[in-house]
């Protein structure tokens, strides 16, 4: 009797839960589709309004992602789903290929690094390091190899979207600034620094800058999952 | 009808990318899954097609996912009352230094392919 209570009372907190982040989260898609402004990000809100409820009715956070587990399973499909995008770039990446992959292999191993190795500096805690050395690939991918790596989620969740506001916001007006004014430069570049987020904004500017981002957005992903596992266990030896 | 194939693609790609995982670790499954599907339809064995309006679906609201881990950040109070300033600094510089690189470098790349094409068509 008591077993079948427990279990109702998770299966009821699942739910409860589960249908309140869908709730505060869609509600805050709606609002920013309503103000079309890119720093009301519904993910940045999202979370700093679940956090709010929970220190308001002190919530522990373990029993909070114990019950929204079922949110964070759909991760993996997620990540597959990025296929497509990717099958749509194959003709895209055909003509100069070489030269774009050399690119962002080179830009990615730079990136992890610098970062990598700035957070150990200052900051001296692996985990996080680690977080913040896999901060301008899209949430789905970062998250997944944060896991494989052992940094921490949450650490990397925020910095993920953290750089892709900055790009998104700032982004266009810092290239035009330094003289990068090719929509395809710019697109690259905004893909690859701010993934996603950086992407969904600048697509609408022009077919190339949308198509450039989601090219350097999927392939910094898939370069960076590829060389970072080796990049950042060695660096990590270094400390 | 669309939705279920679509969803099924996925699973099947992901079921894929769990076998790759086990042979040839590296990779995390789903990434292995990602690439599986991208390859499955570039060989047309599933329907671009069909599959297009539920993937805009849900590459539109996969924001949805990582709420839970983004909540996650409030067992770092400590941390980020010590370090919130470096964090944000640190993320801010480095992707500012990342759009510099791929920005200039591209750029550079595609004046350079144009002077050349540029000589050739003179010669």
């Amino acid at each position: 009797m008591s077993i079948l209570s427990i279990e109702l009372n998770t299966l009821a907190s699942c739910l409860l839960f589960s249908l309140l982040t869908c709730l505060v989260y869609f509600s805050f898609v709606e609002l920013q589709r309503r103000t079309n402004k890119v720093w009301l990000n519904p993910l940045l809100l999202a979370i700093l309004a679940v956090i709010a409820l929970l220190l308001n009715f002190s919530i522990d956070y373990t029993e909070y992602q114990q019950a929204t587990n079922v949110i964070t399973w759909l991760v993996e499909p997620a990540v597959v789903a990025f296929g497509f995008p990717l099958y749509q770039q194959i003709p895209a990446i055909k003509s100069h290929w070489k030269k774009i992959l050399l690119l962002l292999s080179f830009s990615c191993a730079f990136v992890v690094s610098i970062s990598l190795l700035l957070t150990m500096f200052l900051i001296a805690i692996p985990e996080i390091a680690v977080s913040l050395s896999l901060k301008s690939i899209t949430t789905a991918i970062g998250i997944t190899l944060t896991e494989q790596l052992h940094g921490d989620s949450s650490m990397t969740a925020f910095a993920i979207i953290l750089a892709g506001l900055f790009g998104a916001v700032f982004g266009i007006k810092w290239l035009e600034f330094i003289k990068v004014t090719s929509p395809r430069a710019q697109g690259l570049a905004i893909g690859a620094a701010s993934h996603a987020l950086g992407t969904a904004t600048i697509s609408q500017l022009s077919y190339q800058h949308a198509a450039f981002a989601s090219l350097a957005l999927i392939l910094s992903a898939v370069i960076t999952a590829l060389i970072s596992p080796m990049l950042i266990t060695q660096l990590l030896t270094l400390f | 009808m669309n939705i279920i194939y679509s969803l099924s693609a996925i699973g099947i790609s992901l079921l894929i990318g769990y076998v790759l995982n086990v042979y040839l670790t590296g990779l995390p499954a789903s990434l292995y899954g990602m690439i599986v599907f991208a390859l499955l339809l570039h060989l047309r064995i599933f329907n671009a097609k069909k599959i297009e309006a539920t993937i805009a679906f849900l590459l539109r609201n996969m924001g949805i996912c990582f709420v839970p881990a983004g909540v996650g950040i409030i067992t770092h109070f400590e941390i980020i009352k010590q370090h919130g300033l470096t964090l944000v600094a640190i993320i801010f510089v480095t992707t500012f230094l990342l759009l510099t690189l791929v920005g200039v470098l591209y750029q550079r790349f595609e004046d350079n392919s144009k002077n050349i094409n540029n000589t050739v068509s003179q010669k």
